[in-house]
């Protein structure tokens, strides 16, 4: 096993020794994984640090305020709302990847303005292992591994060799929040993978509002922590329905639920059918824009856990 | 003394890193484009052949079991290229495979020494070993897959084709922890 508290040191130790006196910014989205290395990283050069949150138009309901209250009190803390110049660039954008690499730019143009204001000369990203993994295996890019040529920041990854589970041990160790350390996963690029060919504002709130209910759902039967995430995604297929003797056409919604201990494997298990059953009558009766919802059952491999 | 994993551009090549540090065995994770001579010079236990996407990107995989006279483990495309290496056939496997499967072992060996006659393995493969080479044994099959695992009949030379360094497969652990046991043992 992983023991924590050397590691925390020996991470503390590099980051002193890299960043010195300089300043460094923190992409922070709330995660474990960013959470983790803010922690790490403030404990290495304290007040030089300032974490930024980035609004990109396609977080969860209240998440924004969510990161904002855990984290303004416990470090230099700013919030950016950049949702316009994300959602704008990504208009009319269908293939993933290219969606993937869009958000992953514009990140780095947000982060490079912000490390211009504060004069900050080192970006601390909480990469984990399976990103750069997956990044070498040309299977997903992930969003904060697409740098652009002439970038002027220098990257510092404190947890890059770890895994998911590792990075939740190191978290405990540190004392976060267990809100924190047991929260769902949630992908940098956000809805952006969970919301299948063009991205719009109307299909964001219809993504969000599934999500949002199939996370109220899954809590209410208590299965939370067996579960590594559960989701839902808005397809771009429609399908005929009938609600209430008229016809309808609307989309298709695909649930999503896996378990998993790293991310590099997962599995469908079982789950209770009352469960999915709730979940498909609240979203197709309270988002009138969807009609039909399904189940996915595919493991990891051959799928992916996020569907974009 | 490590074990040197090589990197063959698999997903889960990292994975078997981990799953050797967390066993306490000194490894380390190089490119498979080493030369002969530099991974010689660092001395190995013994190798571990990783997994990946071709053939193409094997880079000195085939010259490493060639002429390394040390225990190899194979693990998917690092068992296919073992096969290749001595004269067994390999090609599109007839039924893709992924995610759980349960192997039958015929032969436990050393390789599946503690494990019972069969095991819930985790697998992802688009191709397999068609033939078995001349001077191999066949140790573990599956409904799937005919070539699941087998070995050199004289030299500690292995192949698997399932993924023994993933989470899902629970007792993958044995694997390693019966490869070095045979990697102590033929150092002596």
């Amino acid at each position: 096993m992983l023991n924590p508290s050397d590691f925390i040191n020996e991470s503390i130790e590099d980051m002193k020794n890299t960043i010195g006196d300089k300043k460094a910014i923190i992409a922070l989205s709330g995660g474990i994984d960013s959470s983790v290395s803010s922690v790490l990283a403030s404990n290495a050069i304290g007040d030089n640090l300032i974490a930024v949150f980035v609004d990109h138009g396609l977080i969860r309901e209240g998440e924004a305020e969510y990161v904002e209250d855990t984290f303004k009190d416990r470090l230099n803390f700013i919030s950016v709302d950049a949702s316009e110049e994300f959602l704008d660039k990504l208009e009319d954008v269908i293939d993933p990847e290219e969606k993937r690499k869009i958000i992953g730019e514009v990140f780095i143009n947000v982060f490079e303005r912000v490390a211009e204001d504060v004069s900050a000369e080192y970006l601390v990203q909480g990469t984990i292992a399976p990103d750069w993994i997956e990044t070498q295996g040309n299977i997903k890019s992930h969003h904060n591994l697409a740098l652009p040529h002439g970038l002027v920041l220098k990257i510092v990854e404190p947890i890059r060799d770890l895994y998911k589970d590792e990075v939740r041990i190191v978290g405990s160790e540190l004392g976060l929040p267990a809100e924190i350390i047991n929260r769902q996963p949630f992908p940098g690029p956000g809805l952006a993978v969970r919301i299948v060919g063009p991205i719009t504002r109307k299909k964001i709130e219809i993504c969000r509002k599934a999500n949002a209910i199939v996370e109220d759902e899954v809590k209410r039967e208590g299965i939370e922590d067996s579960l590594w995430q559960y989701f839902a995604v808005l397809t771009d297929t429609m399908a005929t329905g009938v609600k209430g003797d008229m016809r309808d056409y609307g989309y298709l919604v695909v649930l999503r639920m896996v378990e998993s201990l790293d991310a590099m494997t997962a599995q469908v298990p079982e789950l209770p059918w009352h469960m999915i059953r709730k979940i498909s009558q609240r979203i197709t009766a309270e988002i009138p824009e969807v009609t039909h919802v399904s189940l996915s059952v595919s493991d990891k491999p051959p799928s992916t856990i996020e569907f974009a | 003394m490590k074990i040197l994993v090589i990197n063959n551009h698999g997903q889960y090549n990292h994975r078997i890193n981990r799953s050797l540090g967390y066993l306490k065995y000194p490894a380390e994770i190089i490119p498979n484009t080493t030369s002969i001579e530099e991974v010689i010079e660092k001395n190995p236990l013994g190798i571990i052949l990783g997994g990946g996407p071709s053939i193409e990107k094997a880079g000195n995989t085939p010259k490493y079991i060639k002429e390394l006279d040390i225990p190899i483990l194979g693990i998917c495309l690092g068992h296919q290229l073992i096969a290749q290496a001595y004269g067994g056939e390999i090609g599109s496997a007839g039924i893709e495979s992924y995610a759980k499967y349960t192997i039958n072992i015929l032969d436990e060996n050393d390789i599946f020494q503690g494990i019972g006659e069969t095991m819930d393995v985790w697998t992802s493969h688009k191709d397999d070993v068609k033939t078995l080479p001349p001077d191999f044994k066949l140790l573990a099959t599956s409904s799937a897959c005919n070539i699941e695992a087998m070995k050199h009949k004289d030299k500690p030379i292995y192949g698997i084709q399932f993924h023994p360094e993933v989470h899902h497969t629970e007792k993958g652990h044995l694997i390693f922890e019966n490869f070095h046991r045979v990697c102590k043992e033929f150092k002596k």
